[in-house]
C-alpha cells in the first residue's frame, strides 16, 4: 500500500514538474530529465514525511537528492545543472503555505483583539515560517552539491583528478 | 540552426562540465585568443564587444539566469576575446566595463555602458543555449559576427504552442492537487479552473496588462471555478481543489533564483527578486480572498 502511494506520488510529481516547467520553455531533454528528478525527489520527501520527519528537513534531503542526481546528467548533456534542478524543485515550492500566510494575515486584521485573533496569528507565523524555511531548504539542497563538487572546489578537484587518473591508466 | 551548431560544438568538449569555470581553461583560451589576434583578425575593439556583452547579459538575466552565472559567462566571453569585464547588476539595470589589459597595469582601452534589463519570462531553453554559446566562444574562437548570428538564432526560438501549454499546465495543476490528497472530482475541477485561468493569463499578458493585475484576475477566475466544488459539495475534498486551483500562478523559478542569489552573496538581486515574487504571491492571495468573500467560503 505504502509502495503504491509512493509511486503515485512520484508520478503526480513528475507530471506537475513537467507541466509547470513547460511555462518556462524547456527543451525536450530538460523536460524529461526534470520529470524523472522530480519523481525521485518528491518520492523521497514523501517517504521521509511518512517517517515523521519535519517538512523543511525532508525538503532539504529531497533538494540534495535532486541536485546530486542532476550533476552526472548535466555533465553528459552539457547543460547547466540548474536547468534540471529548477523545474524538478517546482512541485515542492511552498506556494500553498505562502498564500495561506497572506490569507491568514488578512483574516487577522478582522479578528484582532478577539480571542480568535490569537489562533489566526499562530497560523500566520506557522505558514509564513514554514514557507520561508522550505524555500531556504530547497535552495541550500540545490546549491550545496554544486558548490562541493564544483571543479574548482577541493573535493571536486580531487574527484576530477581521480577520475582522470583512472582513465589514463 | 545556430543553436544546434553551438551545442554540437560543445559536445566535443567531453571532459568539460557545463557548469564550471575552469581557470586553466580560461587561461588557455586567452592564449588562444591572443594567438588569433596575432594571426590577423585583430579588429575587435572594446566598443564592439561591449555592445554584444551588454545585450547578452541583459537577455540572460531576463531569461532567469542566476546573477553569478551571468557574471561568469560574461567574463568567459570577454576573456576569449582577450578582454576583461566587470559587471555591476541591479534589479532593473546593469553596468559593465570592458577593459583591454596591457603591460604595466594601465589598461589600453576601457569602455563602460549602462543598460536596462527588459523584464521577461523565465526561459530554460534560452539560458541553456546562451551558456552553451559562451562555451563555444571560449573554446572554438568564434568570431564576434558569428557569435552575434548564434545569439539572434537563440533569441528567435519560438515559445511552445499556447494550446499545448494550456493543456500541460492544467494537467500539472490537477496532478498537484492530487499531491495534496485531493480526490478525482477535485482534480477534474482544478483541471478546468487551471485551463481557464491560464487561458486568461495568456490573453491578458498578450494584451499587455500589468503583471500584478493579471495575476489577481487569473487567481480570482481560477478559484471562482474551483469554488463551485465547495458550493455544490462535489466530491470529498472540494476545499483542497480550491486551495490548489491557484498554485499554477506561483512564480517558482524567481523564488528559487532569489534564494540562490542570496546564498551566492548577490543579496541585492536576491532580495529584489524575492520581493517581486512575493508581490505576485500577494496578488494571488488577494484574488483567492475575493473569491472566498464572494462565495462565502470561510476556510481552506
Amino acid at each position: 500500500m505504502m509502495l503504491v502511494d509512493c509511486l503515485v506520488d512520484g508520478v503526480l510529481a513528475s507530471v506537475a514538474a513537467v507541466g509547470f516547467a513547460a511555462i518556462s520553455r524547456p527543451t525536450k531533454r530538460i523536460a524529461v530529465m526534470a520529470g524523472l528528478l522530480a519523481a525521485a525527489g518528491h518520492m523521497s520527501r514523501f517517504l521521509l514525511l511518512q517517517a515523521s520527519m519535519g517538512i523543511a528537513s525532508a525538503s532539504l534531503c529531497a533538494g540534495l537528492i535532486i541536485s546530486f542526481c542532476s550533476m552526472p546528467i548535466a555533465r553528459r548533456c552539457h547543460t547547466p545543472a540548474e536547468m534540471f534542478v529548477f523545474p524538478a524543485l517546482l512541485p515542492m515550492i511552498p506556494g500553498m503555505f505562502a498564500y495561506k500566510a497572506i490569507l491568514a494575515t488578512l483574516q487577522f486584521l478582522n479578528t484582532a483583539g478577539t480571542p480568535q485573533g490569537q489562533t489566526v496569528l499562530v497560523s500566520v507565523v506557522y505558514n509564513g515560517l514554514t514557507a520561508f524555511f522550505i524555500m531556504c531548504a530547497l535552495a541550500i539542497g540545490a546549491i550545496l552539491p554544486l558548490l562541493l563538487f564544483h571543479r574548482e572546489a577541493p573535493l571536486g578537484r580531487t574527484l576530477h583528478k581521480l577520475s582522470q587518473g583512472g582513465n589514463a591508466d | 540552426m545556430g543553436l544546434q551548431n553551438g551545442q554540437g560544438g560543445l559536445n566535443t568538449l567531453s571532459a568539460l562540465m557545463a557548469d564550471s569555470t575552469d581557470a586553466g581553461e580560461a587561461k588557455a583560451s586567452v592564449e588562444k585568443a591572443d594567438a588569433a589576434c596575432v594571426t590577423g583578425h585583430n579588429v575587435l575593439t572594446a566598443k564592439e564587444l561591449i555592445e554584444f556583452i551588454q545585450i547578452y547579459a541583459s537577455t540572460l538575466l531576463a531569461a532567469g539566469g542566476q546573477t553569478s552565472r551571468v557574471d561568469r559567462t560574461a567574463c568567459r566571453i570577454a576573456r576569449a576575446y582577450g578582454f576583461e569585464v566587470e559587471l555591476a547588476i541591479f534589479p532593473k539595470h546593469l553596468m559593465l566595463s570592458v577593459i583591454k589589459p596591457a603591460e604595466g597595469g594601465i589598461p589600453a582601452e576601457r569602455r563602460t555602458a549602462v543598460s536596462s534589463i527588459v523584464s521577461g519570462a523565465p526561459n530554460f531553453q534560452r539560458v541553456a543555449a546562451l551558456n552553451a554559446l559562451s562555451w563555444s566562444i571560449a573554446d572554438e574562437n568564434l568570431s564576434l559576427a558569428k557569435a552575434r548570428e548564434h545569439f539572434s538564432a537563440i533569441c528567435a526560438v519560438p515559445t511552445l504552442n499556447p494550446v499545448l501549454l494550456r493543456f500541460l499546465v492544467a494537467c500539472a495543476n490537477a496532478a498537484f492537487c492530487g499531491l495534496f490528497n485531493g480526490d478525482a472530482v477535485a482534480m477534474g475541477l482544478v483541471f478546468c479552473a487551471t485551463f481557464l485561468g491560464f487561458y486568461l493569463r495568456q490573453k491578458l499578458l498578450h494584451w499587455g496588462l500589468d503583471l500584478k493585475v493579471t495575476f489577481f484576475l487569473c487567481s480570482f477566475a481560477a478559484s471562482l471555478v474551483a469554488s463551485l466544488g465547495v458550493l455544490l459539495h462535489l466530491g470529498n475534498t472540494p476545499q483542497t481543489g480550491m486551495a490548489a486551483s491557484v498554485l499554477f500562478l506561483i512564480p517558482g523559478i524567481p523564488l528559487i533564483n532569489a534564494m540562490l542569489d542570496i546564498l551566492d552573496g548577490h543579496v541585492l538581486m536576491g532580495v529584489s527578486r524575492l520581493i517581486q515574487a512575493s508581490t505576485l504571491i500577494i496578488c494571488i492571495a488577494l484574488g483567492l480572498a475575493t473569491t472566498m468573500l464572494l462565495m462565502g467560503v470561510d476556510s481552506l
